[in-house]
């Protein structure tokens, strides 16, 4: 071969190599860029990758807030329960030596009477079954109160609201109680009617009235006003009041002041729990407000009867 | 003679103990008082054998701090904790004072148990 001819040959020869180089240069660049695409995208995955986390560690915190807000209400439902447990225990104490009292009696006195009747005096047998009468009679009214309260406490209590004439029910009321019912004196007007069980109402003023007779003092006074579409009627007394202390607790289970005062009085201490429950049973309220200068005044707000009474 | 005083403020729960107590000739009543501080002026002059005690009495002291005064006034006096009070009978475990707990529903119990422990305080 000529030198010329190998001189052209030896530069197409370079030239295609160099055209191959940046063939391969482009086709690096274009990997790169690819690369580089893929980089992105990557990044851009991870960002959106890093917000959906922050999202769910944001939605986790939510979480644990709420859990640490429900473990606050579970551990205050759990003092609750316990508070609960703890009045149910000492309810059940208090109801179990009141039912145990007069049943002490009935079983002493039956026992003396069956194991030495042949011996016994008549006079004797008389005071036993009297006693036994009586203690009987105290423990059906303490059962009938532990029912009554169950019954509201429980929310099946049924009420059987009529249209009564309040002056008409106070006087039946003072008549079937016992105590110095004639030396009580009444302000009600005759044309107060309300809308109420007329046997939950006897009850209500019947143990306002026992109370004030047994905790209280003469003069015994009934009032009764309307106020808006409620009447307000009130039991005072003058004896010593209710302890402020006490006032709060006074409408509770087994509730009796332990001042000198109450306690040589023997009660079940389940009237004012009731009157309350009753009252509110029927739509009204109970409640208690010291008689100042001095006393007690007990009050029964019940809902105003419409219409033409019974 | 062995000198009882009832402490019973319930005249029913009185009179059924006093009736208890008299089938057996050995007691004497010296006292039914209402309240712990009548008992006590009476356990000051007269040293009883036994007391029956209930714990809810009227006056200031209940039975459980009265049974306390009572041991110091008169030692040798058995005390039964006659009550309606169940809650009470745990107490009365490490209660010195007290010599016997029964449960006022079980009275066919209290004289036995008033023979017991004044059998017991004979043979001291």
């Amino acid at each position: 071969m000529v030198r010329e001819d190998v001189g052209a040959a030896e530069a197409a020869s370079y030239a295609k190599a160099i055209l191959n180089i940046l063939d391969d240069v482009g086709e690096e660049r274009e990997r790169q860029v690819d690369s580089q695409r893929a980089v992105l995208n990557i990044l851009e995955d991870i960002d959106t990758e890093k917000i959906r986390l922050e999202s769910t560690q944001k939605a986790l915190l939510n979480i644990l807030d709420d859990l640490d807000l429900e473990r606050g209400k579970v551990d205050r439902a759990n003092i609750d329960l316990r508070e609960v447990n703890e009045a149910m225990r000492g309810f059940i104490a208090v109801a179990a030596h009141d039912l145990r009292s007069p049943l002490a009696s009935m079983v002493g006195f039956s026992s003396l009477l069956t194991e030495n009747w042949a011996t016994l005096s008549e006079e004797n047998r008389w005071k036993f079954v009297s006693t036994i009468d009586r203690q009987s009679h105290k423990l059906a009214g303490l059962v009938n109160d532990l029912l009554t309260l169950s019954s509201l406490e429980g929310g099946v209590l049924k009420t059987q609201p009529e249209l009564i004439v309040l002056g008409e029910a106070v006087s039946q009321c003072l008549a079937a109680s016992s105590g110095d019912t004639a030396s009580v004196s009444v302000s009600c007007s005759s044309d107060l009617v309300v809308r109420f069980d007329p046997l939950h109402l006897g009850r209500i003023i019947d143990n306002y009235l026992q109370n004030a007779f047994k905790y209280g003092e003469p003069p015994v006074r009934i009032e009764a006003t309307q106020l808006g579409d409620m009447v307000e009627v009130r039991v005072l007394d003058h004896g010593p009041g209710v302890p402020p202390d006490f006032e709060s607790k006074l409408f509770g289970k087994f509730a009796r002041a332990d001042v000198t005062s109450t306690r040589d009085k023997k009660g079940s201490g389940l009237g004012l729990s009731i009157v309350r429950g009753l009252a509110e049973a029927n739509g009204g309220q109970a409640l208690y407000r010291p008689n100042i200068p001095n006393g007690a005044c007990f009050v029964a707000i019940l809902p105003v009867g419409e219409g033409p009474p019974r | 003679m062995k000198i009882l005083v009832i402490v019973e403020d319930d005249p029913d729960v009185q009179f059924l103990i006093e009736t208890i107590f008299s089938m057996d000739p050995r007691f004497a009543l010296a006292r039914v008082a209402e309240s712990a501080e009548d008992a006590l002026a009476t356990a000051q002059t007269t040293e009883p054998e036994i007391i029956v005690l209930d714990h809810g009495l009227s006056g200031n002291l209940n039975g459980l701090e009265a049974a306390r005064q009572f041991k110091e006034l008169a030692p040798q006096t058995k005390i039964i904790l006659f009550t309606a009070h169940a809650e009470l009978e745990a107490r009365t475990i490490d209660e010195p004072a007290i010599d016997a707990f029964l449960l006022k529903t079980d009275t066919a119990g209290l004289l036995p148990l008033a023979q017991e422990l004044t059998d017991m305080l004979s043979l001291m």
